[in-house]
């Protein structure tokens, strides 16, 4: 199993209050599949992913990555699990602006302890997969949408992860670029990377991949899920 | 971590954002440049004092009628020598004399050349000299600030002093003292004792003062008593009074230093404070998208730790390098004022420099670990509090 949750729950506190974002998560993703987490602004979605990528610990339950109870690890182990086997794509895209396409790619390989020319080799190959070597040298603040975009799908893919998490990535997308968006995605899941996009956009409703849809809904997974 | 890869990645953010630095830099140098050019002026003041103390005579016998100093008998002189432990009795003429025509005044002291001197600084001039040249005509010794007080209103070879009598001394200038010490130096003329007393209406067996040294200092006390004794009308002085006195001077200056000082702190926070927000709110994001690219908490602080290290030392580097430029090449212009005064310490004083390393690394710890740590709480704080900025 590539992604296993177990009886996950997330309470944050606000003043004397609890709020209860996820109630009782329990969800198995297998290698190569791709997640499609569908549900209302607020539903929850974000909170998942980043407990799947260990940047935020659970209230209880916990999840394990390939076998490893990224929840539980403390951060430098945490880290560095996220670091070779997570790659992630946001909503705002998140490139550092003033930075170079190529410069920006670089930025996750910096702490691996990898020499600048591997961290190279390894930059050029992600760019040409998210087919943005091209604009390599141009300022990330300078890029349209959906370069951007694609900057960020490079980036995500630089380490070689195995999981791929996506939150609302076509939201600041128009149409065509969103289109383009789910043919990358396509790619990736053709590659073997396991995939979960948390998103509200119909697009997602109707991929021509497999993929499986998991609706979200008040901190819980509304229909239930059959993790065979 | 690869050294290499990090360094590369430092830079680059260095350079690319080096307008978001390059502000930070330049108010950091200012503040480190007041700090050290007000530390670099009174450490400065502080070690003149202390060499000019260190040469002076132990003992001054002068005399006083109802609260005047009077001219001193030499006479005076002769029973001093006869006092066990008293050595090196100088007799000394001096005075101000005021100068035509813009009413400035310089130090004129008279000295016997051919007596050993309880000065050691003037010892060492008298040591120093080619005696008989000296005394080829009437010449004197002036210090940097006369000469150039002389010069700029084209008294080049010699001056003529009016004496009280109303008859004109045409005196040369034979060497300029050396700047050591210029504190008290830097206006003062030396010449033979008859010329003084010539120039400054003294009688043949009258002086201003006279000076003598008590190498025990623990007959010091007993030795005061001793002399007031002596005669009714004589004032004696000895160099811990002297000492105190100048203590006192430069404590009031100390208070002008605190209030600089102090505003200079208030500055200091109010920019760390502003920095620590900045931190917080711009760069949030850039530490949540460090941490959420797999970067770890401690990988993310020893970033910003370098990055803030980085600006850190180039602003106090050149904060102290501006600084002394600024006090010991340029003279410290306007901050001069507010330590030696407009008028209690004449002309062009130039700082001697002295680097005082204590001085130093206290000028980096009040500025640079408030700074750091105005960095690193917040990131430490965003890294470990807000997992999930970067996605919201
Ligand atoms: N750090 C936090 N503190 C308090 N409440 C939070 C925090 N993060 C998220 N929430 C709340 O959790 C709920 C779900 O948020 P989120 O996971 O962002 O949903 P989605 O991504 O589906 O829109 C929201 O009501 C939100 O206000
Ligand atoms: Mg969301």
């Amino acid at each position: 199993m590539m992604i296993k949750i177990e009886n996950l729950y997330r309470t944050f506190h606000h003043d004397d209050n609890e709020v209860p974002v996820l109630k009782n998560i329990n969800l198995n993703i297998k290698e190569g599949e791709c997640i499609v987490l569908k549900g209302v602004s607020g539903s929850g979605k974000t909170t998942l992913l980043s407990l799947i990528a260990g940047l935020d610990k659970p209230s209880s339950g916990k999840v394990l990555i390939d076998g490893e109870p990224i929840s539980k690890l403390p951060d430098l182990f945490a880290s560095e699990l996220r670091a070779k086997k997570i790659g992630m794509i946001f909503q705002h895209f998140n490139l550092f602006e003033h930075l170079t396409v190529h410069e920006n790619v670089t930025i996750p390989l910096i702490p691996s302890g990898l020499k600048m020319k591997e961290i190279q080799k390894k930059v050029d190959r992600a760019l040409s997969l998210a087919h943005i070597s091209h604009k390599k040298e141009i300022q990330a603040g300078r890029l349209s949408g959906g370069e951007q975009q694609r900057t960020a799908i490079a980036r995500a893919l630089v380490a070689d992860p195995d999981i791929i998490l996506c939150d609302e990535p076509t939201a600041n997308l128009d149409r065509d670029n969103s289109l383009l968006f789910i043919e990358s995605i396509k790619e990736l899941n053709r590659l073997g990377k396991t995939i979960v996009i948390a998103t509200h956009d119909p697009l997602f409703e109707h991929l021509d991949f497999k993929s499986t849809i998991i609706p979200m809904a008040d901190g819980k997974i509304v229909s239930s899920y059959d993790d065979e | 971590m690869n050294a290499n890869a990090f360094w590369h990645f430092l830079t680059l953010q260095l350079v690319k954002e080096r307008s978001k630095h390059l502000s930070v830099i330049l108010i950091s140098m200012m503040i480190v440049f007041l700090l050290s050019s007000v530390l670099f002026i009174s450490s400065s003041i502080r070690y003149s004092l202390e060499e000019t103390l260190k040469v002076q005579p132990d003992f001054v016998v002068s005399r006083t009628l109802g609260g005047t100093a009077i001219p001193t008998p030499m006479a005076w002189g002769d029973e001093l020598l006869e006092i066990y432990g008293v050595s090196q009795v100088t007799p000394r003429v001096y005075g101000r004399y005021f100068f035509e025509p813009k009413g400035k005044s310089f130090l004129l002291v008279g000295v016997d050349f051919m007596e050993e001197q309880s000065h050691k600084n003037l010892q060492a001039l008298i040591e120093t000299t080619d005696i008989k040249a000296f005394f080829e005509g009437k010449q004197m010794f002036v210090g940097q600030g006369v000469k150039e007080y002389l010069n700029a209103h084209f008294y080049k070879g010699s001056y003529n002093f009016l004496t009280p009598k109303g008859q004109f001394e045409n005196v040369k200038f034979f060497k300029t003292l050396p700047s050591q010490t210029n504190l008290i130096s830097n206006d003062m003329i030396i010449l033979p004792l008859d010329l003084a007393r010539k120039i400054l209406g003294y009688d043949e067996e009258e002086v201003t003062d006279i000076l003598f040294n008590v190498p025990n200092t623990d007959e010091w006390d007993m030795m005061t008593d001793k002399l007031s004794a002596l005669h009714y009308d004589l004032h004696v002085v000895n160099k811990k009074e002297v000492q105190r006195s100048y203590a006192n001077l430069y404590n009031y200056k100390g208070g002008v230093f605190l209030i600089l000082f102090l505003i200079l702190l208030a500055t200091f926070s109010l920019i760390l404070y502003q920095r620590y927000s900045m931190v917080y709110s711009s760069e949030r994001r850039h530490i949540g998208l460090l941490r959420a690219l797999g970067w770890s908490i401690n990988a993310v602080l020893r970033y910003k730790f370098t990055e803030t290290i980085v600006v850190v030392s180039v602003s106090y580097i050149l904060g102290v390098l501006l600084a002394y430029f600024y006090v010991f090449v340029l003279g410290a212009p306007i901050l001069r004022e507010i330590f030696l005064g407009g008028k209690n310490l004449h002309n062009i004083v130039g700082f001697l420099p002295v680097l005082d390393f204590s001085v130093l690394s206290s000028i980096f710890l009040i500025y640079a670990l408030p700074f750091i740590a105005s960095v690193l709480i917040p990131v430490w704080k965003v890294s470990v509090t807000d997992p999930k900025e970067a996605m919201l």
